[in-house]
């Protein structure tokens, strides 16, 4: 990661009060590739991309499974990082974001792609979409850019467009992991004034259960994952 | 005694592949329901008329420049031409025959006729054969201090732009390249040299009439010259 993608990381980054405008926010991050990829992932080589990915889809695997017959949609999928790779492993992937300027990048890099398709969402939620379409349904390294009200938002448009027997998988990070808490600290460290609006907040396991209930889930698990994140999985009711 | 193990039952078999079939094509008509969706809400939202907009907006700022470049051409060529004419009128004008012979004045009037001079080539690096487009347009007025000329580039021949450079009467400014360009390469194909051919450089704009040339260092070659203009810069309007 370089120095100077972190400075126009820093330098493209908007207060806090205006963390509720995701478009506005999520485009002026997505300005520069670099800073792109440095704002979703947290750096910027193709390399730890695939295998951050690749990890991922591991954990979704044993979570919630991934079959290929299955049409499959993520929440906040901005430069494609894990979609790329899972386009591989399912019949249809979906990706959707609220950033155009993200899925710019990801449609760069998903140009050999075929079964991909990439939505640009108006506003918080997933109005473009239709009832009972998707097999699966997750939201991975999201949320910490989201208020509440959003997450739970997302959770149950989620199960709105699942069809019955869907799974769905949300995660973030906690405070009472190492990580979660240098997280928490660095947000912490900045003056009042300059804090910007992609700061990332943690959840709580309860937070992210109860999420999954109150939207009509079954079979919700809330589970601790090697990295330090938590993951909630639920199966929308036959 | 372990009993033997059973033959699978080909009835069973079959089902079970007859039922993979039916799942896949449930999947299949769920994946093209979304797509059918998506098609029917883009059709109608606000936003397919904003990116209609946008689309031809585009179109109309290319026609745009293309005319300002073929303007400013023009000017290049009156300019040097009526520099040409000058210089020979000053030099019929001095001579004795000018004021004693009208015959001679007859000649010069004849030679202003003559068709112009092509336009001096711009000194500096050779001229290389590109495709290009500059999204802001060097063909303007300068007001201020600084420009930024973004666009993007690749040498017909195949070969990766190593770097990028602006030169201002000779002075160089180096640029940024290796930026994302997907709609670029969504119209032209992929460039497997030049995957990220945009670029941006800044360069001072001093008042006063300068020549300009954009040059760019192709892979195991020297600087070429993508295009060159002369520019007029004027002081910052108070």
């Amino acid at each position: 990661m370089s120095a100077d993608a972190q400075a126009r990381w820093q330098a493209a980054a908007s207060s806090l009060g205006e963390r509720s405008a995701y478009k506005r926010v999520w485009d002026l991050q997505a300005r520069d590739p670099d800073v792109a990829s440095l704002s979703v992932a947290g750096h910027t080589d193709e390399a730890t991309l695939e295998l951050t990915a690749r990890g991922f889809i591991d954990t979704l695997r044993s979570l919630v499974g991934v079959g290929p017959d299955d049409v499959v949609l993520e929440i906040g999928c901005g430069i494609a990082r894990v979609g790329r790779p899972l386009s591989a492993e399912c019949l249809h992937w979906f990706g959707a974001d609220i950033s155009a300027g993200m899925l710019g990048h990801a449609a760069a890099r998903l140009r050999d792609r075929p079964n991909t398709t990439l939505v640009e969402l108006a506003t918080v939620g997933l109005q473009e979409f239709p009832r009972d379409a998707f097999d699966l349904v997750y939201c991975t390294v999201v949320f910490m850019h989201l208020f509440e009200w959003d997450r739970y938002r997302y959770v149950e448009e989620s199960f709105r467009v699942l069809r019955p027997g869907g799974r769905c998988y949300f995660d973030n990070f906690t405070l009472d992991s190492a990580h979660g808490w240098n997280v928490f600290m660095e947000g912490a460290r900045y003056p009042l004034e300059r804090r910007p609006a992609h700061l990332s907040m943690s959840s709580s396991r309860e937070e992210l259960g109860v999420y999954l209930r109150k939207a009509g889930f079954a079979d919700v698990r809330v589970v601790d994952l090697p990295n330090e994140l938590i993951a909630a999985t639920g199966r929308k009711p036959d | 005694m372990s009993a033997a193990p059973q033959e699978p039952d080909p009835r069973v078999a079959a089902l079970e592949a007859e039922l993979a079939a039916v799942r896949r094509r449930e999947a299949e008509f769920r994946a093209k329901m979304v797509h059918e969706f998506l098609d029917r809400g883009e059709r109608n939202t606000y936003l397919h008329v904003l990116r209609e907009e946008r689309a031809a907006l585009i179109k109309r700022q290319q026609e745009s420049f293309a005319d300002l470049e073929e303007l400013t051409r023009k000017l290049e060529a009156e300019g040097s031409r009526a520099a040409a004419l000058e210089a020979e009128l000053a030099g019929v004008r001095a001579s004795w025959a000018w004021r004693l012979s009208a015959p001679l004045r007859a000649l010069g009037r004849a030679l202003a006729r003559r068709a112009p001079p092509p336009p001096p080539a711009p000194a500096g690096v050779a001229g290389g054969v590109f495709t290009y487009y500059l999204h802001t347009s060097p063909f303007r007025i300068y007001r201020g201090g600084r420009f930024t000329l973004r666009g993007w580039a690749w040498p017909q021949d195949g070969r990766a732009v190593t770097a990028v450079r602006a030169c201002v009467d000779g002075r160089a400014f180096d640029g940024r390249h290796g930026i994302e360009e997907p709609e670029v390469i969504a119209r032209y194909g992929p460039q497997p040299a030049n995957p990220r051919p945009g670029f941006e450089i800044t360069f001072e704009t001093p008042p006063g009439r300068h020549l300009l040339s954009l040059e760019a260092r192709a892979e195991g070659g020297p600087w070429l010259r993508i295009m060159a203009t002369t520019i007029w810069c004027e002081p910052e309007r108070t």
